[in-house]
């Protein structure tokens, strides 16, 4: 507990060295609360013209519109737990707004109302919550009271955290592995803000950080988070990168600043963007997505050669496309496939990723570092090897002050100030709700993020079916499915696919909630199955039919 | 205290690596690459009949920590003068600098399909290499000469001194379009990691045309540094520019264990002599380059007198709405995921076979080889953001950007007049309204500014010096998201640090450039104000040199404004 104490000057004295050169902290939060309509009111003179875009989606109901969503992160360290027991030093974000969410292995992404607090009034009228209404009267491990708890407000523990004390608070050691987990929407606005609060067990680097959108499509050099061409947030600073929606996929974000050391480190997460398809009204007719056209320097126009979703052909030339009706209760799908064929029951985002626990120890002790050499001795599903990746999240665990337990509802890992917070979120169970919901389809998205060496997934037991590829649906430029079975996957460091386990088959009935079935999802790369010295464990999770 | 200045000393090593990039950077800002290669030989070469007179040799490859690589490669056999495309190699590079007797990769060997290449191979490597040899993955090979090795005949080592050396000849057809590899079939472990592979590129018959607005079909363009309009015999296949990354790695310690045995075997006049060998696996190697150069020296000029033994450079360039090409190849001995920011580009090729789709309703029109048009499926190749880089494997794929669907517009245009743009409408500009806006974007079909806008945008042209004769700043530009503000307000300068490839604004192009908040002195190394995206191996472990980031595997894409002159032979 006196460790945690020191942890506010430490801060301070962080902070200090940056206000040399600016007015002590630059911490600036930005999600604009305004409607997709543009009424509301704009926290900054810009947030208006960007909102005021027409969100209603072409050969869609106007009810299929995008929203303006909000996430915070900030850049940090800490420490998360393998799974022979070891703790490692990480690099790595962690949680600035949707703490509770992410706690429960959800993602933290969320409108711009609940971001800002639902009761949330502009600065200067009288009545509301300050701006980012987080107030929680516990800190991340439910025993430590949080100084800056505000009794006359409601506890609202999902809120943007503005106030610059608190960013510093939450924020020093909150890393998590992977990190804050992003969802949007297809015509969404993202206004994803990094905040960094400095790592304060590595006080000689005076590291920035940035965030890569990777994969994301006609990137703008500005965000695309590579310090090289762009800029970098220093401590104490933060920057609001701003994105739409324009593709459904599977894709993942990562800091970029010294790619080796910092993507070693846990510097790496979760990312995708559900298809406008899921918005679909219940029994309608989905609009047939179309290819876009693109103007050659000859002067023809000629079909989007990056064509996203090319339409379904019908039998002839002639003959309508084939168009897909959503039944009367709504159907999610991992791309606009125009026909069901990417539909879900459950989603899995699945990281995977890998530690070299000498780089790490390098990492927090300031020794030169060996890029080189760097062997992963770790394998991660999700930022746990196994049979952590099983231990699910206990949904709604609270402790006696009804605070989500940071202890029994994720798993943590206590820092060098003694005090324990969520470390790694989510668990890789995957669970199939056969008899008891009905469930038959499971997407997973799987991405990789090893700076060291490709990794191959196999099945046993439930093949699967591949149905995307680096984000981008498998379709030709002529319509045709060029989805596969298999039983096995491998994805290179900076690759995502999309799987879908398909248990509808009769020879699954005899999977009940009273007699489960279970199956594995694991790396028959043998080697990649150990937790260090430990010799069974690793990249491996199991499937859970019931 | 010892730990923590031996970090200290590790950063600075690093800031020390960058800052010495810089010089030789600035000396040649703009340099970039297309494909150069080599025809054939000037004489006794034909179109129809090329023939390549190739030699494999020991020299040393210039590295970006001071460190000279001894390894071997292939090179033009002295005399053979070949012929260069798309541009020959300056003349103040010196006599035969162009293609020297020992290069890695080996010299881009660049043919027209149908036709019949001859490549003759003498081997100078000292004598403990033994024998080598080249394959052509691909093409059905006939060899003659040499001896018999067992893949196919191999080339034995020159006696020292010798001035005839029995050559071996390869001769195939080039019976489709594409990207190839060739790379040595002897001891390949060993060899292929001295350097000893290179490119073969087959060049369509027919140059395909697509329909323009009006249903007329138009031929594809052949932009200034292509080596042709279209990658294959196939319509969708058209592009602007293009580019050829060979992925390879090199292990250090290898290369001077096999330095050492050469030495010993001198020493002894080559008498009692062992053949060379080396430690390749457990497989540690410590270079990771792009067509034999590892950053920042990949961005430097092709055919550099400071790298005698590495004139390809890895350099791509391209205006908003162009199509590159992108030929990939393999080249290493285990995988590099090589990630290329900005976009997704579209499969149409791996290993030289053209990817179809196995049934269209709507097929378009494209023309044979043989000059018949006829219907021809879509393409079929995946969409890839990452590229795998398998070992020994070319894939083509095709890449564009235009900044579309951003919301905000990257050419900044109403934030030169006031930040907030205020008074300038936005999205696509209204026919006639150029009064109220100064660089209208008028939509076309597509929804961008072209040829095919009305009223039409100016494809631009320089002249033979590079200078700009015609064309609209924002030729390409997605109109929807014009005069469109940045949606943020960008953090405080104070607390931000920036890369020496910015321009020191969000906005892509010179009508950004004022006011610019960077000092006069900051090291920019896009001087267009373009924008740069990293491409890059995604084990992130390759983009160091030597253990030292940044280096390795490691590039920048400039897209430059349309106004900007891309030289490529610089």
């Amino acid at each position: 507990m006196s460790l945690r104490h020191l942890l506010t000057p430490f801060a301070a004295l962080l902070a200090l060295s940056v206000s040399l050169q600016a007015a002590a902290q630059s911490f600036l939060v930005q999600c604009p609360d305004v409607s997709s309509t543009g009424t509301g009111t704009a926290l900054h003179p810009y947030a208006k013209a960007a909102a005021l875009a027409t969100r209603n989606v072409p050969g869609y109901p106007a009810a299929v519109a995008g929203n303006i969503k909000c996430q915070q992160v900030v850049g940090t360290d800490g420490y998360a737990t393998m799974a022979d027991g070891n703790q490692i030093y990480m690099f790595g974000f962690g949680p600035g707004s949707g703490l509770d969410l992410l706690s429960l292995g959800l993602p933290g992404t969320q409108t711009a109302a609940d971001f800002n607090g639902a009761a949330y009034v502009p600065a200067g009228a009288a009545g509301g919550v300050p701006q980012g209404s987080f107030n929680s009267p516990y800190f991340a491990d439910g025993l430590t009271p949080d100084p800056s708890y505000n009794k006359n407000l409601p506890t609202n523990r999902n809120a943007g955290i503005y106030d610059p004390s608190q960013l510093m608070n939450w924020g020093v050691l909150s890393a998590n592995q992977p990190a804050p987990l992003i969802a949007i929407d297809e015509d969404d606005e993202l206004f994803l803000t990094l905040s960094n609060v400095g790592m304060i067990m590595r006080p000689d680097l005076f590291e920035q950080h940035t965030i890569h959108f990777h994969g994301y499509p006609n990137a703008s050099s500005y965000f695309d988070g590579v310090p090289d061409d762009s800029v970098a947030i220093a401590i104490a600073g933060s920057m609001t990168y701003y994105y739409t929606a324009p593709d459904a996929g599977t894709y993942f974000w990562h800091c970029h600043i010294t790619p080796p050391e910092h993507l070693q480190m846990g510097m790496v997460g979760q990312l995708y963007v559900r298809p406008r398809q899921n918005r679909t009204p219940a029994s309608t007719t989905v609009a047939n997505p179309s290819c876009a056209t693109m103007t050659l320097s000859s002067g023809a126009v000629v079909q989007d050669i990056l064509c996203s979703a090319p339409p379904v052909p019908g039998a002839t030339a002639t003959t309508a496309p084939v168009l897909y009706t959503q039944p009367a209760v709504p159907q999610k799908f991992a791309y606009n496939d125009g026909d069901g064929s990417t539909r879900y029951d459950v989603e899995y985002p699945i990281q995977m990723m890998g530690f070299d626990p000498n780089f790490h120890y390098v990492g927090m002790t300031f020794n030169p570092e060996d890029f080189a050499g760097m062997k992963d001795k770790y394998y991660l599903l999700s930022g746990r090897g196994y049979p952590d990746t099983v231990a699910d999240v206990t949904p709604g665990a609270v402790d006696a002050s009804g605070n989500p337990d940071a202890q029994t509802g994720t798993q943590s890992t206590a820092a060098s100030d003694g005090l324990a917070r969520p470390s790694q979120p989510l668990p890789s169970h995957i669970v199939i709700n056969r008899s008891t919901g009905g469930q038959t389809r499971a997407l997973l998205r799987l991405s990789n993020l090893s700076v060291t060496e490709l990794s191959t997934l196999g099945t046993i037991g439930v093949p699967m079916t591949v149905v995307g590829w680096n984000a981008r649906m498998l379709r030709d430029l002529a319509g045709n499915n060029l989805a596969y079975n298999t039983n096995s996957i491998t994805i290179g460091g900076g690759e995502s696919a999309d799987v879908i386990l398909d248990v509808s088959d009769s020879a699954y009935a005899a999977c009940t909630a009273a007699a489960p079935c279970t199956f594995f999802l694991y790396s028959p790369q043998l080697d990649h199955l150990v937790n260090d010295a430990e010799n069974f464990g690793g990249m491996m999770t199991e499937i859970l039919v019931q | 205290m010892t730990t923590v200045f031996q970090a200290i000393q590790s950063r600075h090593r690093a800031v020390r690596s960058l800052a010495m990039a810089v010089p030789l950077l600035l000396g040649s800002v703009g340099a970039w690459s297309a494909v150069p290669g080599i025809t054939g030989n000037a004489t006794g070469s034909t179109a129809a009949a090329p023939t390549f007179a190739l030699v494999a040799a020991p020299s040393r490859l210039t590295q970006p920590d001071g460190s000279a690589l001894y390894s071997w490669g292939y090179g033009c056999a002295s005399g053979s003068s070949p012929t260069f495309v798309p541009f020959a190699p300056g003349a103040s590079n010196g006599a035969n600098l162009g293609c020297p007797t020992m290069q890695v990769p080996g010299p881009t060997l660049i043919v027209k399909e149908g036709a019949t290449v001859t490549v003759t191979l003498t081997n100078n490597l000292p004598s403990v290499a033994g024998n080598t040899s080249i394959l052509f993955p691909g093409f059905a090979v006939t060899a003659s000469g040499g001896v018999a090795g067992t893949n196919t005949n191999e080339a034995v080592p020159c006696a020292a001194g010798s001035a005839t050396c029995a050559a071996v000849t390869y001769t195939f057809t080039a019976t489709k379009p594409g990207t190839y590899a060739y790379y040595s079939g002897t001891q390949s472990d060993l060899q292929i990691d001295m350097g000893l592979f290179g490119a073969v590129i087959v060049l369509p018959a027919a140059t395909q045309s697509n329909p323009n607005a009006a249903g007329t079909p138009v031929p594809c363009k052949t932009g200034p540094y292509s080596l042709a309009a279209n990658a294959y015999d196939h319509p969708q296949t058209c592009y602007d520019r293009e580019y050829l990354f060979q992925w390879h790695e090199m292990s250090g310690p290898l290369h001077s264990a096999i330095e050492s045995q050469v030495s010993a075997c001198a020493a002894k006049n080559g008498v009692g002599c062992t053949p060379a060998s080396g430690v390749v696996e457990p497989y540690r190697p410590n270079y990771f380059m792009i067509n034999g150069r590892s950053m920042p020296d990949d961005m430097d000029g092709s055919y550099l007198a400071q790298y005698p033994n590495q004139p390809y450079n890895g350099n791509p360039h391209m205006h908003p709405g162009e199509v590159v090409l992108m030929r990939t190849i393999g080249q290493g001995r285990i995988q590099h995921p090589f990630h290329f920011h900005g976009n997704h580009a579209r499969t149409i090729a791996r290993d030289g076979n053209l990817l179809l789709a196995a049934t269209d309703n709507a097929p378009v029109s494209g023309t044979l080889a043989g000059g018949v048009i006829q219907p021809m499926n879509r393409v079929a190749g995946p969409l890839y953001y990452t590229i795998a880089t398998t070992s020994g494997q070319t894939l083509d794929t095709l890449f564009t950007w235009t900044a579309k669907g951003l919301n905000w517009d990257v050419y900044g245009h109403a934030q030169n007049v006031n930040a907030a743009g205020a008074g300038f409408p936005q999205g696509p500009t209204a026919t006639g309204n150029a009064a109220v806006d100064p660089f209208p974007c008028y939509a076309d079909i597509t929804g961008h500014y072209t040829v095919d806008s009305t009223p039409p945008a100016v494809f631009p042209a320089f002249d033979a010096s590079g200078n700009l004769t015609a064309g609209s700043p924002n030729y390409g530009e997605y109109c929807a998201d014009h005069n469109k503000p940045i949606p943020v307000t960008p953090p405080d300068p104070a607390v931000v640090a920036t890369g020496q490839w910015y321009s020191g604004t969000p906005y892509l192009g010179i009508q950004a450039a004022t006011p610019n908040p960077l000092a006069p002195t900051f090291a920019k190394q896009v001087s267009t104000g373009g924008y740069a995206y990293m491409w890059h191996s995604h084990d992130e472990r390759e983009i160091t040199t030597n253990n030292v980031f940044p280096g390795g595997m490691m590039m920048m894409l400039i897209i430059d404004p349309p106004t900007a002159f891309i030289d490529e032979t610089q």
